[in-house]
């Protein structure tokens, strides 16, 4: 799990693709010092062997043959100290002087020079194999003299600098795999730790903050800038609520007189103006509860309500709602049925998970048609708790699904058919939120479903 | 009947004083803590006190706890504006009586003062209970009405039991909820008139005389039509 998350993260395949562009620069590089390397080196022995030439013609040219024939033979008496090894032919390749015994089968490159290998007995009578680069020369009177180096050594150390490069690029891969991951491990723990600490607080509590003081470097600053950036958003945010209550809180007031004001009028007046009164009452009462409704999301979205609360019983709530719908459900002869398992205790507000469950069964209750029928439902799946509430009424479509907790959002079809400020739902998405939880609606097929899930508590 | 209205916002003092005078009360008003306070605890004669939360000088729970520490049983309304940290419980833990979360219909203030009133008159444990021929026996759990008995709901029987402590008087909805459900919620629908119609079906249907009626914009009474 974590050997995966590292694998693929972004840091751990930066560094192995470092690691692997580093190896092939490095690989390169090392190729180059070879080339020029070998390069010099053959220069060096075609240099030598061309001045041994020189040297043994201009031996020839001065004593004849045998002068030839002794100076290669002090040369040899030498061994191994000379390196140099020699053959002289005559016309029919018959060996004259020399230390190889035959004229050997060779490469011959277009530049004249000469390559082949051969087994020579070494002082300690160990046979090697050995290879050889030299040139050929006629040196008059039918003579031929073929001057050799080998560079054996050379082909052992290249051979020995060709494995340590390659070993030593396999140990750098390995290693630097080793390290990338280290490195990534380190750095996704931080990077999960600063996006769990995020999802928390998109998930509710704005006031959370990244803890930095554990963390390092770039992270650390990216900590606090991202907590800079959250205080920024609460401030701003706050300043909205701020404005939205005062407007809320500042236009109730007026409002509450207004109504008042309309209720004494109703007292005093003849009873023809009466009933003409009474329909500004009530839509005075219907602003004053859609400006009660606002307050009380804006009070459940700050948490402050978290303060008070309390383990409960989500069965006995739920027991009670459902008490005081059964009523409006059975006047329009809906199937009202509930299945509640035996205990479901969470942490919370009784009134506002009250009034949660009451906005949705009453939605439920008003949105199906006569006959049709309203499901509740408590149970638990491991460590939380769910209800759910089932109608047979026509549904949500799946694009309003997603705008339906927004504040004032009504959908279309519903407006004019059944009253309602738009708040309901937003205030049920905020007490779930308050409450931890997650809600989601789906297609009963015919109908709503609404599913809302809770951390369970001991 | 004297109330003493500490209260420091003077639109809203005027509007409660001037209904609550109309309505027959005789009333006091005071806009700072310190002084509210010592009125109060100068007289004992008020019969209810209604005390906002935020007051200059002193607040309206320290008022309150005074008050009790000085043994002064008067029952007090708070009020207070909506927004605070579980208000409620802090201001019923204080002392207070009842709480209300501004702005309020005055129906709803006057017919909680009312419910203080007679909380305070019949606060002697009764076993029986009275309205014209309705009748109910708090110690056999029954109800009946001109000799016949009524088979109720439990929560019928708290509703029905609620209505007739607060006989004669007007019952909102809210007090409803907050005293026989005992949520404190925005029911946003009529649910509670269909439990009303309900109780109603079943105690006034099968009788001439009609107890329980609706209050207009206010919510329910149930009263002896004889009376008054």
């Amino acid at each position: 799990m974590i050997i995966n998350k590292i694998l693929a993260s972004y840091t751990f395949r930066f560094l192995w693709a470092y690691v692997i562009g580093l190896s092939v620069s490095v690989l390169i590089v090392l190729m180059l010092v070879y080339a020029t390397y070998s390069y010099d080196y053959f220069k060096q022995l075609q240099g030598a062997v061309a001045d041994e030439i020189v040297a043994l013609e201009e031996v020839y040219e001065n004593t004849g043959f045998g002068g030839l024939e002794r100076f290669i033979g002090e040369k040899i008496e030498k061994g191994e100290l000379n390196r140099f090894y020699y053959l002289v032919v005559d016309q029919e390749k018959r060996k004259l002087a020399g230390n190889l015994d035959d004229w050997p089968i060779y490469r011959r490159y277009d530049d004249g020079w000469l390559e082949f290998h051969l087994e020579i007995l070494s002082w300690n009578d160990q046979k090697r194999e050995l290879r050889f680069i030299g040139r050929s020369e006629e040196i008059g009177d039918g003579y031929r003299m073929l001057v050799v180096h080998h560079h054996g050594e050379f082909r052992g150390y290249a051979e020995a600098i060709r494995g340590a490069l390659v070993r030593s690029m396999m140990v750098t891969i390995v290693l630097g795999t080793i390290g990338g991951a280290i490195v990534a491990g380190l750095s996704v723990r931080q990077i999960d730790r600063t996006n769990k600490t995020l999802q928390s607080i998109m998930s509710g509590d704005l006031s959370d903050r990244i803890e930095s003081a554990s963390m390092r470097g770039e992270h650390k600053e990216l900590a606090l800038n991202i907590n800079l950036m959250l205080d920024r958003i609460q401030q701003l945010m706050e300043g909205l609520r701020q404005v939205s209550d005062n407007i809320a809180h500042d236009l109730r007031t007026p409002l509450t007189r207004l109504r008042n004001q309309l209720s004494d009028m109703q007292d005093q007046a003849v009873s023809d103006r009466e009933d003409r009164v009474q329909p500004l009452i009530d839509e005075a009462d219907g602003l004053l509860s859609t400006f009660s409704s606002l307050l009380r999301i804006a009070q459940v979205e700050s948490g402050s309500r978290r303060a008070g609360f309390t383990r409960l019983d989500l069965r006995i709530i739920l027991l009670d709602v459902i008490e005081l719908y059964e009523p409006l459900a059975t006047d329009k002869a809906i199937k009202f049925v509930s299945s509640l398992q035996a205990e479901a205790f969470i942490n919370g507000d009784r009134d506002l998970l009250f009034q949660a469950f009451a906005n949705l069964i009453d939605n439920a209750v008003k949105y199906t048609p006569e006959n049709g029928c309203v499901n509740v439902e408590l149970g638990s799946v491991g460590e939380e708790a769910f209800v759910t509430v089932t109608d047979s009424g026509r549904g949500i479509s799946a694009v309003d699904q997603g705008k339906v907790f927004e504040r004032f959002y009504r959908v279309e079809a519903s407006r004019s058919l059944h009253p309602g400020n738009g708040l309901g739902l937003s205030l049920v998405s905020a007490v779930v939120k308050l409450h931890y939880g997650h809600i989601t609606l789906s297609d009963n097929q015919p109908g709503l479903r609404v599913e809302v899930r809770w951390p369970l508590v001991d | 009947m004297r109330i003493l209205l500490i209260e420091d916002d003077i639109s809203v003092a005027d509007y409660i004083g001037k209904g609550l005078r109309q309505s027959g009360y005789s009333v006091e008003h005071c806009a700072d803590g310190e002084q509210g306070l010592a009125l109060a605890q100068k007289s004992e004669e008020y019969d209810v006190l209604v005390v906002d939360r935020m007051l200059p000088n002193m607040d309206g729970l320290t008022i309150i706890q005074t008050l009790r520490a000085a043994d002064n049983k008067s029952p007090v309304l708070i009020l207070s504006a909506l927004g605070e940290v579980d208000d409620r419980v802090k201001g019923l833990k204080a002392g207070g009586d009842d709480y209300l979360v501004k702005p309020f219909a005055f129906v709803e203030l006057l017919a909680r003062i009312e419910a203080l009133l007679r909380r305070q008159k019949s606060s002697t444990s009764e076993t029986k209970l009275k309205v014209a021929d309705l009748e109910m026996d708090l110690l056999a759990h029954k109800v009946t009405r001109g000799g016949g008995g009524f088979n109720l709901q439990p929560r019928e029987y708290k509703l029905l039991e609620y209505l007739m402590k607060h006989a004669g008087q007007v019952v909102t909805r809210t007090m409803l909820l907050e005293n026989v459900w005992e949520y404190h919620f925005d029911p946003q629908t009529n649910v509670i008139d269909v439990h009303i119609s309900r109780l109603r079906q079943k105690i006034d249907k099968d009788f001439d005389q009609q107890l329980l009626s609706t209050v207009r914009g206010a919510g329910y009474m149930l009263r002896d039509p004889e009376i008054q």
